[in-house]
This record gives C-alpha cells, sequence and structure tokens, in this order.
C-alpha cells in the first residue's frame, strides 16, 4: 500500500493528517513529496531528542519542506529549556510544547479518545494552538529559534 | 493542509495526530486521517470504535494498479481519484472527518 499514501495525500482535496509508521525508515518518496509538514514527536529526554533529530536529517534528505517537532509530556520549565535548547542546535523549529497531562493516561486507560475525555485538557488546549497556527500560517514556528 | 506525524513509538505520536484531525474538523476544514502505522490505534484516538475501522488489506485489485518506477521496482497506486477512494474506504468519524487505515505490516504486497 506503500504508493497509495502518496496518491491519497497528493489526490485529496481535502487536508489529509497522516499517522506514520514508527520512525521514517518506511516512508517513501512518494508520500514525502506531498507532504506539505511533517510533525515529528519528542520528549524531554536524550534517546528521543536523538531519534527526533535523526528523523529531521532523514526527513530533509527525503525533501519536506516543513518539518517541526511537537515537544510532547513536558513537564517542567526545565524538560522544556531541555527541548528547546536541543532543537535550536539542530535547527529544529519546535511546533508546539504540549504539556504532560493525566487526561492522556486516563483516556487511553479508559479507551475513548483524549478530545472526549478532556475537550479541555491542557494537552488537547496545545493542539488546538497548533492547529489554528497550521491553518493559519501552513505550521511556521511559534517563535523563531533563540541561542 | 497535508501533514504527516512521526515519533518514536511511545512518544504520543497517534494522540497527537488522532486530536488534531479532530481539532481541524471541529475548526470547519474537511480532512482525513490516514493510519500509515503497521499497529494502527488512529481509531481510537479519533474516536470510533475500532471494530468499525477494519484496515484495507483486503481491498479489492481493480481500485489499485501496480507501477514499475524506473528502478525496476514495482508498487500499487490508485487506480480512482483519491476522494472518491476516501468515501467508499473511509470511516466517517465525525462531521467533516474521515479515518482511512491502510493496514497491517507490510501493508499488503508492495514489495
Amino acid at each position: 500500500m506503500r504508493g497509495v499514501v502518496g496518491g491519497l495525500v497528493e489526490g485529496a482535496s481535502r487536508s489529509t493528517i497522516v499517522d506514520l509508521e514508527a520512525g521514517l525508515e518506511h516512508l517513501s518518496r512518494g508520500t514525502a513529496r506531498h507532504v506539505e509538514t511533517l510533525l515529528i514527536v519528542g520528549e524531554p529526554y536524550f534517546k528521543s531528542l536523538e531519534t527526533a533529530s535523526r528523523s529531521f536529517a532523514l526527513a530533509k534528505e527525503l525533501g519536506i519542506g516543513q518539518i517541526r517537532m511537537v515537544a510532547n509530556k513536558v513537564r517542567t520549565p526545565r524538560d522544556e529549556d531541555t527541548m528547546r535548547e536541543y532543537a535550536a542546535r539542530h535547527g529544529l523549529p519546535i511546533a508546539t510544547v504540549v504539556p504532560y497531562d493525566d487526561a492522556v493516561v486516563a483516556a487511553d486507560e479508559r479507551g475513548v479518545a483524549l478530545i472526549e475525555y478532556g475537550p479541555s485538557a491542557p494537552s488537547v488546549a496545545a493542539i488546538r494552538r497548533l492547529a489554528e497556527d497550521l491553518l493559519t500560517s501552513g505550521g511556521a514556528p511559534e517563535a523563531p529559534a533563540s541561542r | 493542509m497535508k501533514v504527516a506525524i512521526a515519533g518514536k513509538g511511545g512518544a504520543g505520536k497517534t494522540t497527537i495526530a488522532g486530536t488534531l484531525a479532530r481539532v481541524i474538523a471541529e475548526l470547519g476544514q474537511r480532512v482525513v486521517a490516514i493510519d500509515d502505522d503497521s499497529n494502527p490505534n488512529l481509531a481510537l484516538t479519533v474516536g470510533v470504535d475500532r471494530n468499525a475501522a477494519a484496515t484495507l488489506d483486503g481491498i479489492p485489485r481493480d481500485m489499485l494498479v501496480e507501477r514499475t518506477d524506473a528502478d525496476g521496482t514495482s508498487r500499487l497506486v490508485l487506480a480512482v481519484p483519491a476522494e472518491d477512494f476516501i468515501d467508499r474506504y473511509g470511516v466517517p468519524v465525525r462531521e467533516r472527518l474521515t479515518l482511512l487505515v491502510m493496514g497491517g505490516p507490510n501493508h499488503g504486497g508492495s514489495g
């Protein structure tokens, strides 16, 4: 079905959100060519950030236009600093910071959608901001990377 | 908007993809959420029963056509317009939101 996803992304007149295979090894050039924005979800610890930066390099090679990191499960200002510092050092813009949120765990335990379990949960609020940014700016980073 | 979401297993990729799709639909856009993970879980996070979202593994061959690339590798591509395919095989989730689950490991016979 590899060529099919690229064809869907290319041909759909509606918006497309593709949940990719974990890791980018299977991302085909066909799919990559038609994706406008790649969001790489990372967590605030070293191994996750290393994986994110590998995906970033691969995605650049594949020629994806906009590549952004979603800084997920951020518990503390220090977590956020770690991620911002790492992202800035690797030239990877951050699209949004999603706080660690018990609602995510609780929704998962109950087998329900996060947005139904906690429509105003902090994580959902962050994803709403991300959606608004994507709609208005096509996914420009929330702030210029500093440092 | 054409967005793809990547991340290590457990990073929250699918939760973010599903919630983003829901929010974009709420904001008035028509959207298709495509689950291209070989361990498909997007159904849950967009809010549809997993059993309602059958995978496309058994898709009729006349929907697809085999194409051979210059380097000799062949792959399956859509034989019908993307919108028709989505309407036919997508699962309606909410107003303006459709889910497509591509299928399990190897995504069926592309190589």
